[in-house]
């Protein structure tokens, strides 16, 4: 599932039904190559659901069992939520330094929160990257394996 | 995967490390004391008005050189520049100049003048592993080469392959005379002219 057709998705709060915001970012954690966060827009409170206490990514809506697991983003995510941690528009570097592009999308997992992999570069010509050859995200660039 | 590179293309590119941070950005090469190969960079700090930094980059602790960016595992990869510099130097006591090239003229071993050294071509190894070579120097070509592939006149940029080991000194840049006939206007070709001159010099096995 690309992140550009997940953003903007409602999330919804399984005991009350109701929505309780909308898909507005990701935090990728590039030691385990899959998203640890959702962000969310228009919540009351926490914007951020980790992604171990998501109860369903769905074609229409995430799900969550109530508002109580919307946090503010702490340690570990907080650091992820961070300028240095933005992975889409952050350029590609490979470990033998080339540039690839800017990320334009990430292709993730929806049940497991894997990153498949990152699309890469100009929109007509884009490079996919596999999930598992993420290095790093850092303030400079995502840092990703050379292509064997 | 090698590929060749010239040093112009190196000087200001971003070190970055494996988590993606830049941590500096290459100001200088420094190469071994004979000429031969890369032995390291001096570094400046990030952005316009980042001074020289009191690092230095050795070549063993580079991943990764290409056309966008120096590549090394973390910050803990930057070293004193003094022990950097140091370092070349002491591969071969005191021979040669070793460091800037630019400008030296590039002599034959039987006297001829192919031209001024304007930039140096260097042999990138696969993920820093072996050697960063200097394999050719590019040179603006004189007259006396001019006529004798009539491949331009003088002035011309050319690629002059390099032998494994060469003498530099601040004036002076010694080939043998077979280099002559193994000069390039072109990088794509220039790395296989190399391995043939090389070749040659090495002579029937």
């Amino acid at each position: 599932m690309l992140f550009s057709d997940l953003k903007g998705r409602k999330l919804v709060d399984t005991s009350s039904a109701d929505t309780v915001g909308k898909v507005d970012g990701f935090l990728l954690d590039p030691a385990t190559q899959s998203i640890a966060a959702l962000e969310f827009k228009k919540t009351d409170g926490g914007d951020t659901v980790a992604w171990s206490v998501i109860t369903a990514v769905g074609d229409d809506a995430v799900t969550i069992p109530g508002t109580n697991v919307l946090i503010e983003a702490e340690g570990r995510l907080a650091e992820l939520a961070s300028k240095r941690g933005v992975v889409l528009k952050k350029r590609v570097l490979t470990d033998a330094g080339d540039d690839l592009g800017e990320v334009r999308d990430v292709d993730l997992d929806p049940s497991t929160g894997s990153v498949r992999e990152l699309v890469v570069g100009a929109k007509k010509t884009p490079t996919h990257v596999a999930g598992a050859r993420i290095l790093g995200v850092g303030e400079y660039a995502v840092v990703v394996r050379a292509a064997d | 995967m090698s590929r060749l590179m010239r040093t112009s293309e190196i000087a200001s590119l971003p070190v970055v490390t494996l988590a993606g941070d830049d941590v500096a950005q290459v100001k200088d090469l420094v190469f071994s004391a004979d000429g031969g190969a890369v032995a390291g960079f001096t570094l400046a700090g990030r952005g316009l008005l980042a001074g020289p930094l009191k690092q230095g980059l050795a070549w063993p602790k580079v991943v990764g050189l290409g056309p966008d960016a120096v590549m090394v595992a973390d910050e803990e990869s930057l070293e004193p520049r003094d022990e950097v510099i140091a370092a070349a130097a002491s591969t071969v006591e005191g021979v040669g100049s070793g460091g800037n090239v630019l400008g030296d003229r590039v002599l034959t071993d039987s006297g001829t003048d192919l031209g001024k050294v304007v930039d140096v071509v260097i042999d990138v190894g696969p993920g820093g592993a072996g050697q960063c070579d200097v394999v050719g120097y590019e040179i603006e070509a004189s007259e006396a080469l001019s006529p004798a592939g009539s491949k331009g006149g003088k002035g011309t940029r050319m690629l002059v392959p390099l032998p494994d080991t060469i003498s530099v000194s601040k004036e002076h840049v010694m080939v043998p005379a077979a280099a002559r006939d193994f000069v390039t206007q072109d990088l794509a070709g220039f790395g296989a002219s190399v391995q043939q001159f090389r070749d040659q010099l090495r002579g029937p096995a």
